[in-house]
């Protein structure tokens, strides 16, 4: 058993979420970035899917029993009372007793957390579920770059906006100024529609580009709504939205054609 | 039939009216093509997304190729007809209580599609003198349940959330069931009908 003392800024057990659903209203859900997700289970042995801890910092927890850990994502000041210092991208085997503390993320916004055999809640704390019979990795994982240039497509209303919008969304810089499971809210450079007329609701996919009224875009993540009334100007190529998911408040980004 | 680009895992297709969107998201679902991994229809639009092997010639093939889905049996959904904008529904349609009850429960809807949260599901059907503009100020907390009309649809809160549609009863009915395939009672096509109790 694991008893959590603190879950930290939005802390939660994810696992990769449900895709094939959004036709019933249901977004994928599960972790936002799910490479580091399946990065950290691959370090302790589990399935990709198992399921592990996201939180943008401030988690603590105590092990009941002996248990391997590994953690991917962000980067952060991480803690460890009666146990051996657990570092980015390696997994060590934490004794019992030992309490291990996310602090502050330095670099990323989501880190995540996998336990050997993944995690499931229970009443009185996190049960570790049965050990996967696949050996942990050997090697510790190099640590790939985030990047802030994301690559988009355009998105199915871009001939909602002005002419100047899509060049201004490859010239511009944007700023990152909230992220959560929903979404990135971005600023910068309005991106201007050609009237003030509504779209009735259509649908979204993650990595969607979504510009309300006030020209300011908005980055559709995990727990994007199915369907939304603001059009899309661009769609950011699936092989960036980890860094999409990985972008902290402050960041500035920037899009280039993805081809 | 209008396709827009949606990055390399998607394309939008735009319709004239919902009829038309209703009929190609049931094709395409009937034509259960290998590689696409949905078919979310909305007002006037169908986002089929799919796995990246697929092209737009071979997305689209399935319209006027591929039958509708044919209409199952309707679900039947017990209502009690006791939400607090009955009375002023009726009022505002120049209609009883009763008559309003009569009309609600007398038509046949279909699911056209769903959204807002899991399992809402936009139901057409609604006679017109029942149609009114959503309520001006939204509640904070429509409880779970809840059987509600605005504009042309009908729909049925599956938790509590806030809403601004106006709450003429409430069923016992799951709308959601996370165990159940698939987990919504009322996928996109259902049709469906209310039994006062």
């Amino acid at each position: 058993m694991i008893s959590v003392e603190s879950w930290g800024i939005a802390g939660s057990i994810v696992d990769v979420g449900r895709t094939g659903l959004a036709w019933l209203g249901q977004s994928r859900g599960g972790a936002v970035d799910v490479s580091s997700l399946a990065l950290a289970n691959r370090l302790v042995g589990n399935p990709a899917n198992a399921a592990g801890i996201e939180t943008s910092g401030g988690l603590s927890m105590t092990f009941g029993q002996p248990t391997m850990v590994a953690i991917a994502g962000a980067v952060a000041d991480v803690g460890v009372t009666g146990g051996q210092a657990t570092g980015w991208g390696s997994h060590v085997v934490l004794p019992a007793g030992a309490q291990l503390r996310v602090g502050r993320l330095t670099d990323g916004a989501r880190l995540y957390l996998a336990v050997r055999g993944g995690l499931a809640i229970a009443v009185d704390g996190l049960r570790v579920g049965p050990d996967p019979g696949e050996p942990a990795a050997t090697e510790p994982a190099p640590r790939a770059p985030l990047t802030t240039r994301l690559r988009v497509w355009p998105g199915p209303r871009v001939d909602w906006f002005q002419s100047s919008a899509w060049p201004t969304l490859l010239a511009a810089t944007f700023e990152v100024t909230s992220t959560s499971r929903v979404g990135v809210r971005l600023e910068g450079a309005a991106l201007s529609a050609r009237s003030d007329r509504e779209l009735p609701s259509e649908g979204l996919v993650e990595g969607a580009i979504q510009v309300p009224p006030d020209g300011q875009p908005i980055i559709m993540l995990a727990d994007h709504p199915t369907t939304g009334g603001y059009p899309v100007i661009a769609v950011i190529d699936p092989a960036d939205l980890r860094h999409a998911a990985q972008a902290a408040v402050g960041t500035t980004l920037r899009f280039v054609p993805a081809r | 039939m209008r396709l827009l680009p949606y990055g390399p895992r998607a394309v939008l297709v735009e319709f004239d009216t919902l009829d038309q969107m209703m009929a190609s998201a049931s094709s395409w679902r009937n034509a259960d093509i290998a590689g696409v991994v949905d078919v979310v229809p909305a007002t006037r639009t169908v986002l089929v997304v799919h796995d990246g092997t697929l092209d737009e010639r071979q997305l689209v093939a399935p319209i006027g190729a591929t039958r509708a889905l044919p209409a199952g049996e309707p679900v039947t959904l017990d209502v009690e007809y006791d939400g607090d904008d009955l009375a002023g529904v009726a009022l505002a349609c120049g209609l009883s209580v009763q008559e309003a009850i009569d009309l609600h429960c007398g038509a046949e809807y279909t699911v056209a599609f769903c959204g807002f949260m899991p399992g809402f599901a936009y139901l057409v059907g609604l006679p017109p003198l029942l149609q009114l503009p959503r309520r001006s100020t939204p509640r904070t907390r429509v409880p779970a349940g809840s059987v509600a009309i605005a504009a042309e649809f009908a729909g049925i809160y599956p938790r509590e959330s806030p809403g601004g549609w106006h709450l003429l009863g409430h069923t016992n009915a799951i709308l959601w069931d996370d165990s159940r395939t698939p987990p919504a009672m009322l996928p996109p096509g259902t049709r469906v009908r209310f039994r006062p109790t």
